[in-house]
């Protein structure tokens, strides 16, 4: 009895067949359910995708993609405001220096002054005594005495005013310039620090905001990524139904193949011609099952792929996305608060210079008074000097002494010409001055600052909106996150669908070593070949079977002894062919 | 909403065409060969079938056959979704009546822009 005859040999076959049929059953059953879990995984993953999208619809709006060049500009200005801050700082320091010269110059000029006003109280005695002297004839010189005892205290007066004034400021100058002088490089300091943090702050405002207004173009990248996947995993579900009929395919052959044992055996004559088409139908079955082994690898491993990229996707991409939106806000608010802050800083300073300004305006104000004053007392020393010398030359010699004073009041209003112009130049220097304050002051406070408060409210206003954004968003992030735990959990419980399809598949490779070792022992009992006859009536009696190109193929490579074929990558699927 | 029928005998592939044109926005109905086909399509007016080509009872080509010949049916696109790839089948599927051919797995998204052209 040949090896074909042997009941085992059925039994075997028929063995192989009922486990085929079992796995069939089991991986039915299983893919089924890997196809309502992963239905479920995509409804869920649908409405985590939802979620996002409304988060990605309020960055995607007007209001809030506007923001980035309005924190640019607010950049910008600021920057502008502080290096205007620092030039006006430096100018102010110049114009205390300045100022503190001019004071000196004024308080010269007061000293000549008093001293002028001493020797005039002196010419009023000494014409109080020779009118005495000249008794009745020297009346007329009373009215002199008088006017220059005035003139002498007037000057007095207003010297003493003066000097107080400049005194008082030249200490206050004194310390604006010392505290100038350790403030302003400090505040320089200061500046150049808060520019260069202010430019870090920015720019991380700058990228993170970037980064907020590229959140939509990678949620969709992630949208078609995820769509990408689920494709796959359609595919690789479809694969199965392939595999399916190929595994069917086999147990049907097998069934034949346990027939023509059964019909052949006692048979001599024709045994050796069926055992020859046993040994090859059982080398197509082994065939067969190892392209099913490979195809199913394939998918199985396709789906594995496909279900872990859509969860990572989720937890990885789409989770952070509400997140982006509220570490902007947290930013945005952070910044202008600095800036709001560095403003607060720059106000006090200003405030510092602006005192300085107050009171250069008052000394202005006094010098300008004096100046007046001087000019009336210059023209009375003239009209003076003029009557006393025409009243002297009536007397003739008697009034000698009266001429000499006369003289002496000519060379004093000489002098006191000269010290009013003096005064009037004085004037004009802290004249400029104070212009130059002004400038100053107008520069680093108004000018400067217009700039920089608009693109505040501007900013404000965007970060309003932000903040409307980052309020849904967070709302967002909550269910999303939440959603995401419950699709984890809900992965988690249900194991995984590879190993799981793995393990119903497993089956395949008992069953192909089951076939392989029979087919091994008619091989050492019978090395029959089939010739190109037997050949072509094996294939044509199986290939009505096959219902699949690949199928067929890989019984042509089990015919010929040529290797497997390799099966067609599926994760791209197949186009519709319109007739 | 555009109402779609899937013939399939595998519940992975009806589960399959089922979830990826109802996502894109049909109403698909099931049936599970020929027969259960023919008789869902002359219950309801169904604006595009979707069938295998291999199945119990009727399949996909005597369906189609019998099918344009039901009221309502002359016109309406029916694909053949099966994992034959060979000439002679498509031919069959062809004269049968058939508007298109796909080889097993489909794409997804070639599907649906197919299907957005012909059911308008």
């Amino acid at each position: 009895m040949d090896v074909a005859s042997r009941p085992d040999v059925t039994c075997t076959l028929e063995k192989a067949g009922q486990e085929l049929q079992s796995l069939l059953l089991d991986s039915r059953a299983e893919i089924e359910r890997v196809g309502k879990d992963f239905e479920e995984l995509a409804h869920r993953i649908d409405a985590i995708l939802d979620l996002a999208a409304g988060v990605i619809g309020c960055v995607e709006d007007e209001r809030v993609s506007s923001i980035l060049p309005k924190v640019q500009t607010l950049g910008m200005e600021a920057k502008k405001f502080i290096q205007q801050r620092l030039l006006a700082s430096g100018g102010i320091l110049e114009i205390v220096t300045t100022e503190a010269k001019s004071l000196g110059h004024l308080s010269q000029l007061t000293r000549s002054q008093r001293s002028i006003a001493r020797e005039t109280q002196m010419l009023s005695v000494l014409t109080n005594i020779e009118v005495a002297r000249l008794g009745e004839s020297g009346a007329g010189f009373e009215y002199l005495a008088h006017q220059l005892d005035d003139f002498s205290q007037s000057v007095a007066r207003d010297t003493k005013e003066l000097t107080g004034h400049t005194d008082a400021r030249k200490t206050e100058i004194e310390e604006t310039r010392r505290m100038l002088g350790i403030e302003e490089p400090r505040m320089r300091e200061e500046f150049s620090r808060i520019e260069a943090d202010l430019g870090d702050a920015l720019a991380a405002v700058n990228r993170g905001l970037t980064e907020l207004s590229g959140t939509p173009a990678r949620f969709r990248s992630c949208v078609e990524e995820i769509s990408g996947q689920i494709a796959g995993v359609v595919a690789a579900v479809q694969a199965n139904d392939i595999t399916r009929q190929q595994l069917e395919h086999v147990c049907e052959a097998l069934r034949l193949i346990s027939a023509e044992i059964r019909d052949g055996s006692g048979r001599e004559p024709a045994a050796e011609y069926s055992l020859s088409r046993i040994s090859a139908g059982l080398a197509i079955q082994i065939y067969q099952l190892r392209s099913v082994r490979e195809t199913v690898d394939d998918w199985v491993s396709q789906i594995r792929n496909c279900m872990g990229g859509i969860l990572k996707i989720s937890s990885f991409e789409i989770e952070r996305i509400g997140p982006v939106v509220l570490d902007q806000e947290k930013d945005l608010a952070q910044q202008l608060a600095r800036i709001d802050a560095i403003e607060q800083e720059c106000q006090i300073n200003t405030k510092k210079v602006e005192k300085t300004f107050v009171a250069l305006s008052t000394l202005m104000q006094l010098v300008s008074e004096h100046l007046d004053k001087s000019r009336v007392i210059r023209d009375r020393l003239q009209v003076l000097t003029f009557n006393s010398i025409i009243e002297a030359s009536h007397l003739g010699t008697q009034a000698d002494a009266i001429l000499e004073i006369s003289q002496s009041i000519k060379r004093i209003s000489a002098l006191w010409s000269e010290m009013t112009e003096q005064s009037g130049k004085a004037k004009e220097e802290i004249l400029n001055l104070v212009e130059q304050a002004r400038k100053g002051i107008d520069l680093g406070s108004e000018t400067g600052k217009n700039g920089l408060q608009e693109a505040q409210v501007e900013t404000r206003t965007g970060l309003e909106n932000l903040r409307a954004a980052a309020a849904f968003s967070s709302k967002q992030a909550v269910e999303i996150e939440a959603r995401i735990r419950e699709l984890k959990a809900k992965i988690a419980a249900a194991g995984s669908v590879g190993d799981r399809l793995d393990a119903c598949f497993a089956q395949i490779d008992t069953v192909l070593k089951e076939i392989e070792e029979l087919k091994s022992r008619f091989k050492s009992d019978s090395p029959g070949v089939l010739d190109s006859h037997e050949l072509a009536e094996v294939e044509a009696k199986l290939s009505p079977f096959y219902t699949t190109e690949i199928e067929r193929e890989v019984m042509r490579a089990a015919l010929s002894g040529a290797p497997l074929p390799v099966a067609e990558k599926i994760m791209a699927g197949n186009d519709v062919e319109l007739f | 909403m555009k109402q779609i029928l899937t013939v399939d005998d595998s519940s992975s592939i009806r589960q399959m065409v089922s979830f990826t044109l109802s996502k894109a926005g049909y109403q698909v109905a099931e049936a599970v060969d020929g027969k259960d086909g023919l008789t869902k399509a002359g219950q309801q007016k169904y604006d595009l079938i979707i069938t295998d080509l291999n199945m119990p009872n009727m399949d996909g080509i005597q369906m189609i056959t019998a099918l344009r010949k039901l009221p309502g049916y002359g016109f309406t696109p029916i694909l053949m979704l099966t994992t034959e790839s060979q000439n002679e089948k498509k031919d069959a599927g062809r004269k049968a009546g058939a508007t298109g051919w796909i080889v097993k797995p489909f794409k997804a998204d070639q599907l649906i822009v197919v299907l957005q052209k012909l059911v308008k």
